[in-house]
């Protein structure tokens, strides 16, 4: 446990179940150091660091609550689960090993528009989306990784979303340098909201990458903006393909 | 059971809790201290609001044997001048949101004395009000004399 | 002399009628404008104990030896208990007792939604009696559920017969009207969620129970556990000073409070009952869904010569069908009118009044009705209002209606739509609406209250009423310091116990202030009358040459000043006791409150994201008593307004029935950042036939006109017509595309056409 804004509500219904919490404050790196930043680093200290790319910025900025941002650890928010009601109301599903997807069957207006065959739910992070843009590397205890790494598509055969091992530890982040970065958010009230479709997009150089928040189950690189032709919405979900395209649009001539 | 030392509103206090206790309950149930209110349990309404070290945290969610640092409720706070200010522009109805909207006013005055109506309405908004206290609020903190 | 009469009363729009005994001559109403203390902002005054955090509400209470209770709820839609078995609970560490169905009121074998109360168990902590939850064993039988409203309606499965209304020829006016326009309009379940849960702390003394509760009405709390109970009504005493909100919510006694009761008389210990956020969300009563198949039909000028609607509420289990066809019924002079009113029972966590019950509803399908009509008939809006404005309900004159000033007043933000439009860009639309509104409020008898004078010249008004938050507190201690002419800080308001004070009505309905606070004028006219009756012996004057005013007893003719204290410090111990009652309300006349919201809005056309830029709120209410609690009503009111246009829903899945949106990170209430700039203003002037106060309550008018007033900005701004709320961006997108593909038929119609 860091900030324990994800871990205390979990243990509380029941998710998560332990005998022993592990305060690892004393233990993970805090603090932006260049390219350097801390996991343990958080939003708020994030959000008002002059020295972090914009779309990371802007990422912890429109996260969260102000109270949840001076709690959360970017590390922690790294690895939060999906706010799917069905997931959190401990409905049998996929994630939970069951065999069905609740969602897809039922109120989904949410959830993914991509890779949401096995499992619908959108992934809620702003800031790994605003990290995959900008190209983040991970340092964990046991090895260094591109972020893009952490995650994986839950499947028959193992239903986690995230791929750490046990007792591995995400210590610190590292960023290399953008030219420009922006980070826009369609959430469903002005402020204190997950994103209905957030999109990062950061230039390197004539590299642009673009990466979006609360579509799929991981936060999503897209694949350029055509990349939005090959979403696959449920019938509730089409509408954020649409703002999808709109805010890719606007990000894209933001950082031209 | 553990014990555990915790400074709040600038004293020393020692109190036996199991591990788990959140810093809400603490200081409602073990300290007498209610004016910090529960009024979800999980983080979403920040009703529950205190300080830690200054900083705006939300108590239902804070482990109690994990603070670190000088805890201040609303019960420290009750001679600022933003108390005087909320009652002044009328900003509370029912009151139950009210302790954490003023600890959280607190900490961003601490930082900015004169904040914009933007910067209430970002650093605000984690507290919610149900009654719609909302312009009487923002009237307060764009009007007290600190 | 005691008269005893009959008379009607009015709560939230229902009606009943009730005994009424009358005791003293009618006072005459104070002249229109601000007096000495009425009229003029008074900060609250139980602000400061409120803002630091010493208030001490419900859920800050704790008695020695006080037990927790957790609440068994059905996860089916509807299911029978048929063997419930609480030993493997019962021996958990720190359980003391547990009750099953039928042990106390709330607590029911037949299980109608997914959250329905069965069961509860008392421990030493909460969470040990959430443990024990898990160990009760329950043999369910599943029954068949009906989730679909429609489905409800066509097997007749109602919570009341339909409710039909009919004037005039509904469908010959239809037939002959020049322009028809017609429309399906949805709004969607809305919770409550105050910001204290539910809750009650029940306490035996002796034979005498004392209730701690989070409520809006002490007395109807009185009466309901002495019934439930089999007990005398004052054994039971009732204790609410500080509840953290009710909305409507908190009307009744609720199953945590019948079995607190009942576990606190087996166990002796005291014990709370409070319901958990997710608890609050899942089963704590909505403003239940609608759907409105709605009909006008104009005359090209204008005129309004039939209303028709289909109205189906989706009430759940149990409640109330609400009055979704009143503003169709009662805004409008229209004479054709047919409605027909359905309750669907469906086996969904039942309804429970939420400011305004049925108008808010009503009043979107209505007013967004109206609007499209006077777009297609290409008359201004508020033009379109003021040619069919109502004289009378139907035949009934108003006790007084202060619409027409309204739309008056409001005029000068309808003329800002140029100004607003002009600021429209590319991605960017803005534009203005507006809608208005008719109410109740005319509270009505019973309410009581005393005023007590010391020898210290302090006054106490004595009532058992309950400050929700609305401010009555401070409105009633400036109607006993105008009518007794004494400074408003020598008046303290002692209420929220049953045991200490005479009735006083729920705090709903707006009722408060139009049924209290005459009661208050009347208790502060006698101890008047008293205190000038003793001067006049003391100092040899005539009592009509005697006032009070400032605290200090004046002659006409100047010569006589004398510091209240002072004429009353003789009485040592004595006090002064006076004391009044609510009388009837107008026979034979609407008492109704009204208003215009105008609302700005601007609408980026590319994602759907809807922004309520400004709210201009007119409304007329009778004379204000304090104008700076007076706003804060309104803009409380159309804050939640706002929550109800954009971004509250509470949904269900489909399959179960079952509540999905749990916390309130997932039920979407607004934050600071959400909120217009809000402009109110109020016609204020009193009601001549209503009480000695012309005062009509504030607590709801503010939240019935702001969702069509949204609405029909969208419309002005976009050309797309929302007919659901709430309007999320699924649904502004679908709008906007809906308006554009007419725009492009009526395009290709143009060009085919040449």
């Amino acid at each position: 446990m860091h900030g324990g804004t994800e871990v205390v509500p979990l243990l509380r219904d029941g998710i998560l179940e332990g005998d022993t919490l592990v305060d690892v404050r004393g233990i993970v790196p805090r603090g932006v150091d260049g390219a350097r930043v801390g996991a343990g680093t958080t939003l708020a200290e994030l959000a008002a660091s002059e020295d972090v790319p914009e779309a990371l910025r802007e990422a912890c900025r429109l996260a969260a609550s102000p109270q949840l941002r001076t709690m959360s650890s970017v590390g922690g928010n790294l690895l939060q689960s999906t706010r799917c009601w069905y997931w959190r109301l401990k409905y049998p599903c996929r994630l939970h090993g069951g065999d069905v997807c609740h969602a897809r069957e039922g109120e989904h207006r949410e959830h993914a528009i991509f890779a949401n065959d096995f499992c619908a739910s959108a992934h809620p992070s702003d800031v790994a989306a605003a990290l995959l843009a900008l190209g983040a590397r991970l340092r964990t205890n046991r090895r260094e990784l591109p972020l893009e790494e952490l995650y994986r598509l839950p499947d028959e055969g193992d239903r986690t979303t995230t791929a750490l091992a046990p007792g591995e530890l995400i210590l610190e982040l590292e960023l290399p340098p953008a030219d420009a970065s922006v980070y826009l958010k369609a959430m469903d009230r002005q402020r204190w909201a997950f994103p209905q479709v957030g999109v990062a997009v950061a230039r390197s150089g004539g590299e642009v990458r673009i990466a979006l928040a609360g579509v799929a189950p991981v936060p999503w690189l897209l694949d350029g903006p055509g990349g939005l032709d090959s979403a696959t919405p449920l019938p509730r979900t089409a509408w954020k393909v649409e703002v999808a395209r709109a805010l890719v649009r606007r990000a894209l001539e933001r950082v031209a | 059971m553990p014990e555990l030392a915790l400074t709040v509103n600038g004293e020393s206090r020692t109190v036996d809790a199991p591990v788990g206790t959140s810093l809400a309950q603490l200081l409602r149930e073990h300290l007498g201290l209610t004016g910090t209110k529960i009024a979800c349990d999980e983080g979403h309404c920040g009703a529950c609001t205190v300080q830690i070290d200054g900083v705006p945290r939300l108590s239902c969610i804070t482990l109690a044997h994990m603070v670190d640092g000088d805890v201040t409720t609303i019960e420290g706070l009750r001679e600022h001048p933003l108390i005087d200010a909320f009652v002044r522009a009328d900003a509370v109805q029912c009151g139950f949101c009210t302790p954490g909207q003023v600890v959280s006013a607190a900490a961003l005055v601490a930082a900015n004395p004169q904040p914009t109506a933007d910067e209430i309405r970002h650093h605000m908004a984690g507290n919610i009000c149900r009654c719609g206290t909302y312009p009487r609020i923002e009237e307060a903190i764009l009007k007290w004399q600190g | 002399m005691a008269r005893l009469i009959r008379t009607e009363k009015e709560v939230e729009g229902r009606f009943e009628e009730i005994w009424l005994v009358i005791e003293e001559d009618p006072l005459q109403q104070w002249p229109a404008g601000p007096r000495d203390v009425v009229g003029r902002p008074a900060t609250r005054q139980d602000g400061p104990q409120r803002v630091r955090g010493e208030a001490a509400y419900t859920s800050d209470l704790q008695l020695p030896g006080m037990l927790h209770t957790a609440i068994l709820r059905s996860p089916f839609a509807h299911a029978r208990v048929n063997r419930i078995d609480f030993a493997a609970a019962l021996a958990l560490p720190g359980v003391r007792g547990a009750l099953g169905p039928g042990e106390a009121t709330g607590l029911d074998e037949e299980a109608g939604y997914v959250g329905a109360p069965v069961a509860a168990v008392a421990a030493d902590t909460f969470a040990q009696a959430r443990a024990a939850l898990d160990a009760i064993a329950v043999d369910w039988e599943e029954l068949e559920a009906v989730l679909d409203p429609h489905e409800a309606v066509a097997r007749e499965i109602f919570t009341a017969p339909p409710t039909r209304y009919e004037r005039g020829d509904f469908e010959r006016a239809l037939a002959e009207a020049d322009v028809v326009v017609e429309g399906t309009y949805r709004t969607s379940v809305v919770l409550h969620n105050s910001m204290e849960t539910h809750q009650a702390v029940c306490e035996w003394v002796g034979d005498t129970l004392n209730v701690y509760i989070s409520t809006q009405y002490i007395w109807g709390i009185r009466a309901e556990i002495a019934e439930a109970l089999e007990m005398p009504a004052d054994k039971v005493r009732v204790v609410c000073e500080f509840m953290g909100g009710g909305f409507g919510a908190k009307n009744g006694a609720g199953e945590y409070t019948f079995a607190a009761a009942e576990l606190a008389r087996r166990t002796g210990r005291p014990v709370r009952c409070a319901l958990t956020r997710r608890e609050e969300n899942a089963a704590a009563g909505n403003r239940n869904a609608t759907i409105q198949k709605l009909t006008v039909g104009a005359r090209s000028d204008g005129t309004i010569v039939a209303f028709g609607g289909e109205f189906v509420n989706a009430v759940g289990w149990s409640g109330w069908s609400t009055m979704t066809e009143g503003p169709m019924k009662m805004l409008y002079a229209c004479d054709n009118v047919r409605t027909v009113r359905y309750g669907a029972k469906i086996n969904t966590p039942p309804m429970k009044a939420f400011r305004a019950p049925g108008f808010v509803e009503g009043t979107f399908g209505l007013e967004c009705l109206v609007d499209e009509l006077a777009a297609k008939l290409e008359l201004d809006p508020l033009e379109l209002r003021r040619l069919n404005y109502a004289e009378s309900n139907d035949g009934t004159p108003y006790s007084s209606k202060g619409l027409a000033a309204c739309y008056d007043l409001a005029q000068k933000h309808w003329d800002r739509r140029d100004e607003v439009r002009a600021r429209s860009g590319s991605t960017w639309k803005h534009g203005v609406g507006m809608a208005s509104q008719i109410w109740f409020g005319g509270g009505g008898p019973p309410s009581y209250a005393w005023t007590r004078v010391g020898s210290d010249g302090r006054v106490a008004v004595v009532t058992a009423m309950q400050d929700i938050g609305t401010g009555t507190r401070t409105v009633m201690a400036q109607i006993c310091a105008e009518e007794l002419g004494v400074p408003l800080d020598r008046v303290e308001v002692v209420l929220g116990d049953s045991a200490r004070g005479p009735y006083a009505t729920l705090s709903a309905g707006s009722s408060t202030v139009p049924s209290v606070g005459p009661a208050v004028r009347a208790a502060a006219a006698d101890a008047k009358r008293q205190i000038v009756e003793i001067a006049a012996q003391r100092y040899d004057l005539e009592e009509r040459v005697l006032d009070i005013r400032g605290g200090v007893i004046v002659s006409a003719d100047g010569n006589l000043s004398v510091p209240l204290e002072e004429l009353l410090g003789v009485l040592g111990d004595a006090q002064i006791l006076g004391k009044g009652a609510r009388g009837p309300n107008p026979t034979g006349m609407s008492v109704n409150t009204f208003g215009v919201q105008v609302a700005e809005v601007a609408v980026d056309i590319e994602t759907g994201e809807v922004r309520v830029v400004r709210v201009a709120a007119v409304h007329d209410v009778g004379r204000i008593i304090n104008p700076l609690g007076a706003r804060s009503q309104v803009e409380g009111g159309i804050i939640q307004g706002v929550g109800h246009s954009l971004s509250e829903q509470r949904l269900l899945d489909p399959k179960t029935g079952r509540v999905l949106t749990t916390t309130l990170e997932s039920y979407r209430m607004p934050t600071i950042a959400d909120v217009p700039e809000i402009v109110c203003e109020f016609v204020d002037l009193p009601d001549e036939h209503l009480t000695s106060l012309g005062s009509k309550g504030l607590g709801e008018p503010p939240i019935v006109p702001t969702a069509a007033a949204i609405a029909n900005a969208i419309r002005d701004a976009t050309g797309a017509d929302v007919h659901e709320l709430p309007i999320t961006r699924e649904e502004m997108l679908r709008a906007l595309r809906e308006a554009e593909q007419r725009a492009n038929a009526g395009a290709k119609e143009t060009v085919a056409a040449r």
